[in-house]
């Protein structure tokens, strides 16, 4: 098993320099990940994009740190909770679009019933920040559960070829 | 080996030539001015004696006909853009959200045939688009409000995506040491 330490699997014995790079770079680049979410509607970005950066983190981290590590820091569990919370907040905004539209005809998806403030098109706005927050939980639970499950898998191959 | 090689490259040139010989159907990219994005054709009609009434702003009892014949809405009123241009604009009732004018449809004259066409969606979304929903990214409004339900979609894509490799590559249980 030491011989296998280098790389991905390892754990212990990484590099000095990898390590402290990545360990002052993924904050940095999970609030870019943030930034593009949040600055979806004034610029360029939005969910997919954030969470594929957001993601990226994590892949970083596991390459620094080997797998062990990252899969202690950031569970298959919780990762398996996120997968579905951010469809479910995507899906809840727009029933709660029915629900406060009631009076207008119940639509589907139609932001601007939701009464966050007291116009329309504003409370469009800010649902679609509610929908894209949802999309980026969504897609950074589910890149980093492919990375992590690919990962994984490789290295029980290689021990299972060794006996 | 090597003829299976050369197919594949032959096959390869070939879907290229293909893609560029569809491709060059495609309007130019980008153009808004381009009759796909602006207008759908309807239908054509003889331009004898309307031309007057579109002019002061009226809808001609036969184009009227013709447009609830095949079951589009009446227009409120006409917009004169130029000579032989006319917009026809539809005011919806006040329960509306945007008690707004809007463009329905585009008559053009042309010799004597009076050509009718419907705006395309697209024009909705670039003309009306940052005002209905105070957002400036048209990429952002556009897929994440108008085409909603197209986004929730593809977030189960996704998901659903997640969830299969999930079950397939999923890591067993820490194997004895």
């Amino acid at each position: 098993m030491n011989s296998k330490d280098s790389g991905m699997s390892g754990g212990k014995g990484g590099d000095v320099v990898v390590e402290t790079v990545s360990r002052l770079m993924v904050p940095f680049i999970q609030l870019f990940a943030l930034y593009v979410i949040i600055h979806g509607a004034g610029g360029p970005g939005g969910g997919f994009q954030g969470g594929v950066i957001f993601a990226s983190s994590f892949i970083l981290y596991v390459i620094a740190f080997g797998i062990v590590k990252a899969g202690n820091r950031f569970s298959e569990a919780k990762n398996t909770v996120l997968f579905s919370t951010g469809v479910y907040i995507y899906a809840g905004v727009g029933l709660l679009c029915i629900i406060c539209g009631l009076a207008f005809g119940a639509q589907f998806l139609n932001y601007g019933y939701i009464p966050l403030t007291h116009h329309f098109e504003e409370n469009r706005a800010l649902g679609m920040d509610l929908v894209e927050v949802g999309i980026g939980i969504t897609v950074m639970a589910v890149i980093t559960s492919i990375f992590f499950n690919l990962v994984w898998k490789r290295e029980g191959e290689e021990v299972e070829g060794e006996d | 080996m090597k003829s299976m090689s050369i197919a594949a490259l032959l096959f390869v040139i070939f879907l290229g030539a293909l893609f560029v010989y569809v491709a060059e159907d495609i309007p130019a990219f980008g153009d808004a001015n381009s009759a796909p994005n602006r207008y759908v054709w309807l239908f054509d009609m003889d331009a004898e004696g309307v031309e007057d009434d579109l002019n002061q702003g009226n809808i001609p009892a036969s184009l009227g006909d013709k447009l609830e014949g095949r079951g589009f809405p009446l227009p409120s009123g006409v917009a004169k853009l130029k000579e032989g241009e006319w917009d026809a604009v539809i005011i919806p009732e006040e329960k509306h959200y945007y008690p707004k004018e809007q463009k329905y449809y585009f008559i053009e004259k042309k010799e004597d045939k009076l050509d009718v066409y419907r705006y395309s969606l697209y024009i909705r979304f670039v003309e009306e688009g940052e005002h209905e929903t105070e957002v400036q990214n048209m990429v952002t409004y556009i897929l994440a409000d108008y085409r909603g339900y197209d986004t929730l979609g593809e977030t189960t894509v996704i998901f659903t995506a997640g969830v299969a490799v999930l079950l397939l590559l999923r890591r067993k249980e820490k194997r004895p040491e």
